[in-house]
Protein backbone atom coordinates (compact mmCIF):
# COMPACT_ATOMS: atom_id res chain seq x y z
CA UNK A 1 0.00 0.00 0.00
CA UNK A 2 1.52 3.52 -0.80
CA UNK A 3 3.05 5.37 1.57
CA UNK A 4 2.52 9.22 2.35
CA UNK A 5 4.09 11.71 4.31
CA UNK A 6 2.08 13.95 6.55
CA UNK A 7 2.76 17.55 8.25
CA UNK A 8 4.71 16.94 11.17
CA UNK A 9 7.02 14.57 10.41
CA UNK A 10 5.49 11.04 10.16
CA UNK A 11 4.35 9.02 7.26
CA UNK A 12 0.38 6.82 7.34
CA UNK A 13 -1.11 4.79 4.30
CA UNK A 14 -2.71 6.90 1.47
CA UNK A 15 -5.66 5.45 2.25
CA UNK A 16 -6.26 7.05 5.73
CA UNK A 17 -4.65 9.98 4.52
CA UNK A 18 -7.05 10.48 2.10
CA UNK A 19 -9.98 9.86 4.04
CA UNK A 20 -9.15 11.18 7.05
CA UNK A 21 -10.74 14.69 6.87
CA UNK A 22 -13.86 12.86 5.33
CA UNK A 23 -13.96 10.61 8.43
CA UNK A 24 -13.83 13.64 11.03
CA UNK A 25 -16.68 15.61 9.11
CA UNK A 26 -18.80 12.90 8.91
CA UNK A 27 -18.21 12.43 12.97
CA UNK A 28 -18.85 15.87 13.82
CA UNK A 29 -22.36 15.75 11.55
CA UNK A 30 -22.97 12.93 13.64
CA UNK A 31 -22.17 15.44 17.12
CA UNK A 32 -24.13 18.09 15.56
CA UNK A 33 -27.02 15.37 14.96
CA UNK A 34 -26.94 15.02 18.60
CA UNK A 35 -26.92 18.57 19.68
CA UNK A 36 -30.18 18.51 17.47
CA UNK A 37 -31.82 15.93 19.38
CA UNK A 38 -30.70 17.30 22.83
CA UNK A 39 -31.71 20.89 21.76
CA UNK A 40 -34.99 19.59 20.90
CA UNK A 41 -35.57 18.04 24.68
CA UNK A 42 -34.06 21.55 26.17
CA UNK A 43 -36.01 23.32 24.46
CA UNK A 44 -39.39 21.82 24.79
CA UNK A 45 -38.13 21.74 28.20
CA UNK A 46 -37.52 25.41 28.58
CA UNK A 47 -41.22 26.23 27.14
CA UNK A 48 -43.04 23.95 29.21
CA UNK A 49 -41.00 25.39 32.67
CA UNK A 50 -42.10 29.08 31.85
CA UNK A 51 -45.27 28.46 30.95
CA UNK A 52 -46.12 26.74 34.77
CA UNK A 53 -46.79 28.93 37.32
CA UNK A 54 -43.59 28.26 39.22
CA UNK A 55 -40.91 25.72 38.74
CA UNK A 56 -40.58 22.68 40.19
CA UNK A 57 -43.96 22.65 40.56
CA UNK A 58 -45.51 22.12 43.82
CA UNK A 59 -45.73 19.35 45.96
CA UNK A 60 -42.25 18.29 44.13
CA UNK A 61 -38.57 18.46 45.54
CA UNK A 62 -35.65 20.20 43.38
CA UNK A 63 -33.05 17.73 43.43
CA UNK A 64 -30.07 17.86 45.43
CA UNK A 65 -27.66 20.48 44.09
CA UNK A 66 -24.30 19.82 45.83
CA UNK A 67 -24.57 15.58 44.58
CA UNK A 68 -25.17 17.39 41.17
CA UNK A 69 -21.94 19.92 41.39
CA UNK A 70 -20.02 16.98 42.51
CA UNK A 71 -21.13 14.72 39.77
CA UNK A 72 -20.24 17.80 37.60
CA UNK A 73 -16.66 18.27 38.45
CA UNK A 74 -16.27 14.31 38.33
CA UNK A 75 -17.82 14.51 34.69
CA UNK A 76 -15.95 17.68 33.58
CA UNK A 77 -12.32 16.08 35.37
CA UNK A 78 -13.03 13.09 33.04
CA UNK A 79 -13.38 15.44 30.05
CA UNK A 80 -9.67 17.34 31.16
CA UNK A 81 -8.34 13.38 31.49
CA UNK A 82 -9.50 12.31 28.30
CA UNK A 83 -8.00 15.17 26.66
CA UNK A 84 -4.20 14.80 28.00
CA UNK A 85 -4.84 10.96 27.25
CA UNK A 86 -5.05 11.90 23.46
CA UNK A 87 -1.96 14.38 23.64
CA UNK A 88 0.00 11.73 25.58
CA UNK A 89 -1.00 9.19 22.88
CA UNK A 90 0.14 11.69 20.31
CA UNK A 91 3.51 12.09 21.73
CA UNK A 92 3.96 8.29 22.43
CA UNK A 93 3.54 8.20 25.77
CA UNK A 94 1.75 4.71 25.53
CA UNK A 95 1.97 4.45 29.64
CA UNK A 96 0.18 7.71 30.67
CA UNK A 97 -2.48 7.11 27.92
CA UNK A 98 -3.33 4.07 28.84
CA UNK A 99 -3.32 4.97 32.84
CA UNK A 100 -5.20 8.63 32.09
CA UNK A 101 -7.52 6.86 30.18
CA UNK A 102 -8.33 4.37 32.51
CA UNK A 103 -9.10 7.14 34.68
CA UNK A 104 -11.78 8.61 32.45
CA UNK A 105 -13.55 5.47 32.36
CA UNK A 106 -13.50 5.33 36.07
CA UNK A 107 -14.40 9.00 36.30
CA UNK A 108 -17.62 7.77 33.78
CA UNK A 109 -18.48 4.93 36.01
CA UNK A 110 -18.39 6.93 39.22
CA UNK A 111 -20.78 9.22 36.99
CA UNK A 112 -22.99 7.15 36.28
CA UNK A 113 -23.13 5.85 40.02
CA UNK A 114 -23.44 9.36 41.16
CA UNK A 115 -26.48 9.82 38.41
CA UNK A 116 -27.71 5.88 40.12
CA UNK A 117 -27.85 7.81 43.47
CA UNK A 118 -29.77 11.19 42.72
CA UNK A 119 -32.15 9.08 40.99
CA UNK A 120 -33.05 6.35 43.89
CA UNK A 121 -33.47 9.28 46.19
CA UNK A 122 -35.21 11.22 44.30
CA UNK A 123 -37.67 8.32 43.61
CA UNK A 124 -37.67 6.65 47.05
CA UNK A 125 -37.21 9.63 49.43
CA UNK A 126 -38.83 12.44 47.25
CA UNK A 127 -41.21 9.73 44.74
CA UNK A 128 -40.58 12.29 41.77
CA UNK A 129 -40.92 9.56 38.91
CA UNK A 130 -40.91 9.70 35.38
CA UNK A 131 -44.45 8.66 34.97
CA UNK A 132 -45.75 10.02 38.05
CA UNK A 133 -44.33 13.72 38.66
CA UNK A 134 -45.70 15.55 35.45
CA UNK A 135 -44.29 17.43 33.30
CA UNK A 136 -41.24 17.94 35.42
CA UNK A 137 -40.33 14.44 35.99
CA UNK A 138 -40.82 13.63 32.79
CA UNK A 139 -38.40 16.11 31.35
CA UNK A 140 -35.40 15.68 34.30
CA UNK A 141 -35.67 12.04 33.65
CA UNK A 142 -35.67 11.96 29.70
CA UNK A 143 -33.32 14.45 29.50
CA UNK A 144 -30.68 13.47 32.43
CA UNK A 145 -31.78 9.96 31.20
CA UNK A 146 -30.46 10.55 27.50
CA UNK A 147 -27.35 12.07 28.70
CA UNK A 148 -26.54 9.25 30.88
CA UNK A 149 -27.49 6.91 28.18
CA UNK A 150 -24.72 8.83 26.10
CA UNK A 151 -22.08 8.41 29.15
CA UNK A 152 -23.06 4.76 29.34
CA UNK A 153 -22.04 4.67 25.15
CA UNK A 154 -18.81 6.59 25.92
CA UNK A 155 -17.88 4.38 28.90
CA UNK A 156 -18.02 1.47 26.56
CA UNK A 157 -16.76 3.36 23.45
CA UNK A 158 -13.63 4.31 25.52
CA UNK A 159 -12.90 0.83 26.68
CA UNK A 160 -13.22 -0.08 23.32
CA UNK A 161 -10.87 2.43 22.59
CA UNK A 162 -8.15 1.68 25.18
CA UNK A 163 -8.34 -2.28 24.39
CA UNK A 164 -7.86 -1.28 20.41
CA UNK A 165 -4.77 0.85 21.29
CA UNK A 166 -3.47 -1.85 23.39
CA UNK A 167 -3.57 -4.60 20.68
CA UNK A 168 -1.77 -2.04 18.17
CA UNK A 169 -4.53 -0.66 16.16
CA UNK A 170 -3.70 2.66 16.24
CA UNK A 171 0.26 4.35 16.33
CA UNK A 172 1.11 8.23 16.95
CA UNK A 173 0.65 9.01 13.31
CA UNK A 174 -2.72 7.63 12.80
CA UNK A 175 -5.13 7.58 15.85
CA UNK A 176 -8.60 8.96 14.09
CA UNK A 177 -10.46 6.52 16.18
CA UNK A 178 -8.79 8.42 19.56
CA UNK A 179 -9.29 12.05 18.18
CA UNK A 180 -13.00 10.57 17.70
CA UNK A 181 -13.05 9.52 20.70
CA UNK A 182 -11.98 12.66 22.57
CA UNK A 183 -14.93 14.65 20.69
CA UNK A 184 -17.72 12.58 21.61
CA UNK A 185 -16.59 12.65 25.22
CA UNK A 186 -15.75 16.43 25.35
CA UNK A 187 -19.47 16.78 23.72
CA UNK A 188 -20.79 14.87 26.55
CA UNK A 189 -19.18 17.22 28.88
CA UNK A 190 -20.24 20.22 27.04
CA UNK A 191 -23.96 18.45 27.12
CA UNK A 192 -23.76 18.44 31.12
CA UNK A 193 -22.70 22.24 31.33
CA UNK A 194 -26.26 23.44 29.65
CA UNK A 195 -28.18 20.29 31.82
CA UNK A 196 -26.41 21.27 35.01
CA UNK A 197 -27.49 24.81 34.10
CA UNK A 198 -30.64 24.44 33.64
CA UNK A 199 -31.70 22.16 36.22
CA UNK A 200 -29.99 22.75 38.90
CA UNK A 201 -28.81 26.99 38.25
CA UNK A 202 -31.50 29.19 37.17
CA UNK B 1 -18.91 17.29 58.69
CA UNK B 2 -22.05 16.53 57.13
CA UNK B 3 -22.28 14.75 53.59
CA UNK B 4 -23.60 18.25 52.04
CA UNK B 5 -20.33 20.21 53.09
CA UNK B 6 -18.28 17.53 51.77
CA UNK B 7 -19.89 17.51 48.70
CA UNK B 8 -19.70 21.52 48.61
CA UNK B 9 -15.77 21.02 49.41
CA UNK B 10 -15.38 18.05 46.29
CA UNK B 11 -17.49 20.15 44.16
CA UNK B 12 -15.24 23.29 44.89
CA UNK B 13 -11.58 21.40 44.44
CA UNK B 14 -13.01 19.79 41.15
CA UNK B 15 -14.31 22.79 39.40
CA UNK B 16 -11.18 24.57 40.47
CA UNK B 17 -8.84 21.70 39.12
CA UNK B 18 -11.27 21.65 36.01
CA UNK B 19 -10.50 25.35 35.41
CA UNK B 20 -7.14 25.22 35.36
CA UNK B 21 -6.49 22.19 33.76
CA UNK B 22 -9.02 22.83 30.96
CA UNK B 23 -7.33 26.79 30.57
CA UNK B 24 -3.94 25.38 30.49
CA UNK B 25 -4.66 22.74 27.65
CA UNK B 26 -6.16 25.57 25.94
CA UNK B 27 -3.53 27.73 26.07
CA UNK B 28 -1.30 24.78 25.13
CA UNK B 29 -3.77 24.31 22.45
CA UNK B 30 -4.21 27.53 20.94
CA UNK B 31 -2.15 27.85 17.70
CA UNK B 32 -2.40 24.18 16.77
CA UNK B 33 -4.25 24.01 13.01
CA UNK B 34 -6.99 21.66 11.52
CA UNK B 35 -11.05 21.27 12.26
CA UNK B 36 -10.65 18.68 14.74
CA UNK B 37 -8.45 20.98 17.12
CA UNK B 38 -10.93 24.17 16.47
CA UNK B 39 -13.57 21.73 18.04
CA UNK B 40 -11.60 21.24 21.11
CA UNK B 41 -10.92 24.31 22.05
CA UNK B 42 -14.26 25.19 21.57
CA UNK B 43 -15.17 22.24 23.72
CA UNK B 44 -11.78 22.76 26.33
CA UNK B 45 -13.57 26.44 26.75
CA UNK B 46 -16.83 25.16 27.69
CA UNK B 47 -15.40 22.53 29.78
CA UNK B 48 -13.11 25.63 31.46
CA UNK B 49 -16.50 27.09 32.11
CA UNK B 50 -18.51 24.12 33.44
CA UNK B 51 -15.53 24.12 35.82
CA UNK B 52 -16.19 27.69 37.49
CA UNK B 53 -19.93 26.62 37.37
CA UNK B 54 -19.16 23.61 39.59
CA UNK B 55 -16.87 25.71 41.48
CA UNK B 56 -19.29 28.40 42.01
CA UNK B 57 -22.05 26.50 43.18
CA UNK B 58 -20.28 24.04 45.89
CA UNK B 59 -19.48 28.16 46.64
CA UNK B 60 -23.18 28.44 47.31
CA UNK B 61 -22.64 31.78 45.19
CA UNK B 62 -25.31 30.33 42.10
CA UNK B 63 -27.47 27.70 42.46
CA UNK B 64 -30.80 27.45 44.38
CA UNK B 65 -30.92 24.33 47.07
Amino acid sequence: MAVVSIPGGGEVDQLYAETRELRLQGFLLFLVSDVVLFSSFIFAYLYLRNSGQGWPPPGITRPSISLAAVNSAILFGSGATMHYALENFKRGNFLRYSSLMLWTILLGILFLCGQGIEYTTLYVQDHVSWAGSGIFGASFFTLTGMHGFHVFCGVCYLIVLLLQSVHGVYDKNKYFGLTAGTLYWHFVDVIWVVLFSIFYLI
Amino acid sequence: MHLVQIEHVLAVAGGVVVFVVASIALRNDWKTPGLDNQVFKLMLGLLALGGVLAALTGLGVIGKA
